[in-house]
């Protein structure tokens, strides 16, 4: 199944339910580092599953990425792109400590992970709320490498469907001058069978 | 000056010298090459995915490893190459991200680096060199004027490495 030109209505809808559940998840992520953290009114694109990298940044750009997969009545993927230095600094501002290959070892990997977990899971939970489904994050899983590296498996499984992506991408910032800037962006990528399950759900199916 | 020319997800190029042919950021993705050294002509292709054959949808054949290795061997014969005289070397198909769940030899880094192996040997194109598997991304550079591969990564080991 292939992905439907979408109207302004369902892109409308789209943007709307993701910025809810990204506030959750920044809320999230704001009590987690102690600071406020913004966020900007999520992108809803249509894209051939080539361009992914490049809307990430750029394929050969470092970045840590976190992936889980959603399950439940809505199949997708979430996807969790710190640029290099945001991760390194998340991660000083959690663990407290200087050290420069931090997100190489274990307490840092599993610390992004653990981030990861928790933004997917208040954004799956509002979302699900809001649309009344059941959405459950699996695993998160953690890789610090090139993006098109990090995100190919995603593209790959969306390439067996069809050629395009449909990606719901917000980024988020903390917003304190004494230190230096942590950002991320966020992306959910959904199977095209969920999508139109997902646009039934929030009312905008037609 | 040389030229270099970037071949993106589920496509392929072919080119003569100065051009490098560079693929960016492959993960489980495979990069395959092939050159015809006398003729000094080769092709990148950057694919996703095993197999043609199960596919429900081919509107864009470059992005299965057997679709593409047949649909570059016809392109480069078409522009003077010859078939016994072509190599192939392959780059990717890792695992990024440790298993959990299944046989990780069932992931689809491995199934493409199988593929790649199977159809070349179908065909009767030597497979000259390979770097795959592995848990780290790639980016690929091909040097058609020596039919030379650099392949960079930024983790799992340092540096290029040349094929």
């Amino acid at each position: 199944m292939s992905f439907p030109q979408l109207n302004e209505n369902q892109l409308d809808a789209l943007r709307e339910i993701s910025n809810i559940g990204m506030g959750h998840a920044a809320t999230a992520l704001s009590q987690l580092i102690g600071e406020t953290v913004y966020l900007r009114v999520p992108r809803v694109t249509m894209t051939d599953i080539g361009q992914v990298p490049e809307l990430l940044g750029g394929a050969e750009k470092v970045v840590a990425g976190i992936t889980l997969r959603v399950l439940g009545d809505a199949r997708g993927n979430i996807l969790l792109i710190f640029p290099r230095d945001s991760a390194q600094r998340l991660l000083q501002r959690l663990l407290g400590s200087e050290a420069d290959g931090l997100l190489f070892d274990e307490l840092g990997a599993s610390t992004m992970k653990e981030v990861g977990n928790i933004l997917a899971s208040a954004y799956l939970s509002a979302m699900g709320n809001l649309l009344h489904l059941t959405l459950i994050p699996s695993i998160p899983l953690l890789a610090c490498d090139m993006a098109g590296a990090v995100v190919d498996h995603v593209l790959i499984e969306l390439s067996a469907a069809g050629d395009l992506a449909l990606m719901v991408e917000t980024e988020f910032h903390g917003a304190n001058p004494q230190q230096e800037l942590i950002k991320g962006h966020f992306f959910l990528l959904p199977d095209a069978s969920s999508l139109a399950l997902i646009l039934d759900a929030v009312g905008g199916g037609q | 000056m040389s030229e270099r020319l970037s071949v993106g997800i589920s496509e392929f190029r072919i080119a003569a010298p100065p051009a490098k042919l560079v693929t960016y950021g492959l993960g489980s993705c495979l990069a395959i090459a092939l050159y015809d050294p006398e003729r000094r002509i080769g092709g990148l292709a950057h694919t996703l995915l095993p197999s043609s054959r199960l596919a429900a949808d081919i509107t864009r054949p470059a992005k299965f490893v057997d679709a593409a290795i047949e649909l570059m061997i016809t392109d480069l014969l078409a522009h003077g190459a010859a078939r016994d005289r072509l190599g192939a070397k392959i780059f990717g198909g890792a695992n990024m991200f440790e298993p959990l769940l299944g046989d990780p030899d069932n992931a689809v880094g491995p199934r493409n680096i199988r593929s790649a192996r199977e159809t070349l040997a179908g065909l009767g194109i030597p497979l000259l060199a390979e770097d795959v598997g592995g848990n780290f991304g790639r980016t690929v550079e091909f040097d058609i004027a020596s039919g030379e591969v650099r392949v960079k990564s930024v983790r799992g080991r340092e540096g290029e490495m040349i094929f």
